[in-house]
């Protein structure tokens, strides 16, 4: 059982990796065309992921259901909310031009993601009055940044403070930029190492199951 | 006698003055809600209608599609939901309208399945009011699964990576697609992202390996993790949040709803910045102490 659940798939994992990192370096038409077979492979995985996601989440709502645990109903809810939505889109056929479906999406999915999305600015203004205080230097350096970018960000400061979107440009090219270079070169190489020790079988988490 | 009498009604005084300091941090939410609701409102019914600057990033994606000889095929990628409409809608609007000015091709798709819908109908009905024809001037080709490896696969090979566009016509059979057989036959993409995948896929999987010109546009809380990218090259400008979708409708002289948005952002942003200043003001009249011992 060993090998089927860890042996195999660090072998296919180590195969896979080498190969298609060496791929990228060698632009012959077999090795092309191994990236194009693989990759409408990969297309293919990625449709029944989405199966194994649905799937997953309808089994963690459904026990939430049985054992009656806190918010239940937000689950019935969910459970609704995709079968209404398959039943009308299979009696669609898809279409979401001048159909049902195509009504579902625009008056309930978009109204309902547009009015999630635009309640954040109330709670930002909100968790601005409530938490952003000039406690420690690092604080207030952050607190004048923010308020000089909300400021050369908009026509009205632009129009009230001369200079102010100049202001904002340089703290978004100079002092942003550099952070988020720091960030993003950490993350680079973060992400180098973690594929290395995928690769090599040294990281297994993603098998699940914990210990051999 | 006088000197004590100071001394109480300024200790009476400090004492007020903490009190209210520590009331007015804890205001109702309630109340801010109400201004945000106000300041939101009044400049969408009575707008201001001031300036907008463009900034370099802005201009530099305008001037590479003015730049696009009549006929070149560029490829919109709208990678959002309808959650991140109000900053992307009015983008992709404008972008679209530019590119149909120009009499250039576009190709139209999606990595995320929530904004399929959303995406078509921005593409039907911007080629509606410009006279664009489906198939011969726009191809509309919907979501594909996969992410990264779409673009992979698009890279290597597009009618294999979609084999129907979004109303199910064999890709290989629209005229617009006769001269494109990969990615490295389209001379600009552009990704309208509202996180991952988006931008940072399309150039990593994308540009990098298949060698066509790549800008970006995202929400405006994702805008300064792009930054370093302008600056290597990675992607050649990017139009940020609501105000570059304003920057992009004021360089195509069109009055669209980013730039109808900009004053009420403009009063909101002031908002803010106002319950900043006050809330400190309230946090060192007092409040700081009341919130040290609480």
């Amino acid at each position: 059982m060993i090998f089927w659940k860890r042996s195999l798939p660090v072998l296919l994992t180590f195969i896979l990796g080498v190969t298609f990192a060496l791929q990228y370096y060698v632009p012959h038409p077999a090795s092309e065309a191994l990236l194009s077979e693989v990759s409408v492979w990969n297309q293919i995985i990625a449709g029944f992921a989405a199966i194994l996601g649905v799937t997953s989440l309808l089994q963690v709502h459904y026990v939430k259901i049985r054992r009656r645990e806190p918010g239940w109903g937000y689950s019935t809810i969910l459970y609704l909310s995709m079968l209404i939505t398959l039943v009308v889109g299979l009696w669609s056929g898809g279409e979401s031009e001048n159909s049902a479906f195509g009504w579902l999406y625009s008056y309930v999915l978009v109204a309902l993601s547009s009015t999630m999305f635009s309640i954040l600015a109330f709670f930002i203004a909100s968790a601005a009055y409530r938490t952003f205080r000039a406690r420690s230097t690092e604080a207030t350096v952050l607190l004048i940044a923010a308020a000089l970018v909300m400021i050369g960000r908009v026509p009205l400061g632009e129009y009230l403070i001369s200079g102010s979107g100049q202001v904002s440009d340089w703290i978004m090219t100079v002092p942003n930029t550099a952070a988020q270079r720091g960030i993003l070169i950490g993350i680079s190489l973060g992400g180098i190492a973690t594929s290395i020790k995928i690769i090599f079988g040294i990281e297994r988490a993603y098998l699940g199951g914990g210990r051999e | 006698m006088a000197v004590t009498l100071c001394r109480l009604l300024a200790t009476d005084y400090w004492f007020v003055m903490n009190d209210f300091a520590s009331r007015m941090l804890r205001l109702d939410r309630r109340l801010i809600f109400l201004l945000i609701t106000v300041v939101t409102f009044l400049p969408l019914l009575y707008p201001f209608g001031l300036p907008i600057r463009v900034s370099p990033e802005v201009q530099k994606i305008y001037d590479y599609v003015e730049s696009l000889p009549e006929g070149s095929v560029v490829l919109l990628s709208l990678d959002f939901d309808p959650s991140s409409k109000p900053e992307l809608y009015p983008m992709s609007v404008a972008l679209l309208r530019h590119a149909f000015r120009k009499h250039l091709k576009v190709m139209g798709m999606t990595l995320w399945i929530t904004g399929t819908g959303m995406a078509e109908s921005v593409f039907s009905q911007v080629a509606q009011e410009s006279g664009k024809e489906k198939g011969t001037d726009y191809a509309f080709l919907g979501y594909a699964p996969g992410g990264a490896n779409v673009i992979i696969s698009m890279g290597q090979d597009l009618y294999a990576a979609f084999p129907t566009d979004y109303y199910g016509v064999k890709t290989a059979d629209l005229p617009m697609l006769k001269e494109v057989r990969t990615l490295r036959d389209v001379r600009y993409t552009i990704s309208l992202s509202a996180g991952f995948p988006g931008l940072d896929t399309w150039y990593v999987y994308g540009k990098e390996k298949y060698g066509f010109e790549l800008g970006g546009g995202c929400t405006a809380v994702s805008a300064p993790r792009f930054y370093p990218l302008i600056d290597t090259g990675q992607i050649n400008g990017l139009l940020g949040g609501l105000r570059g979708a304003a920057e992009y409708e004021t360089l195509l002289d069109m009055k669209g709803k980013a730039i109808a948005g900009m004053d009420a952002q403009s009063a909101t942003h002031f908002l803010i910045i106002f319950l900043i200043m006050v809330c400190n003001l309230f946090y060192f009249l007092g409040g700081q102490r009341r919130e040290q011992r609480g």
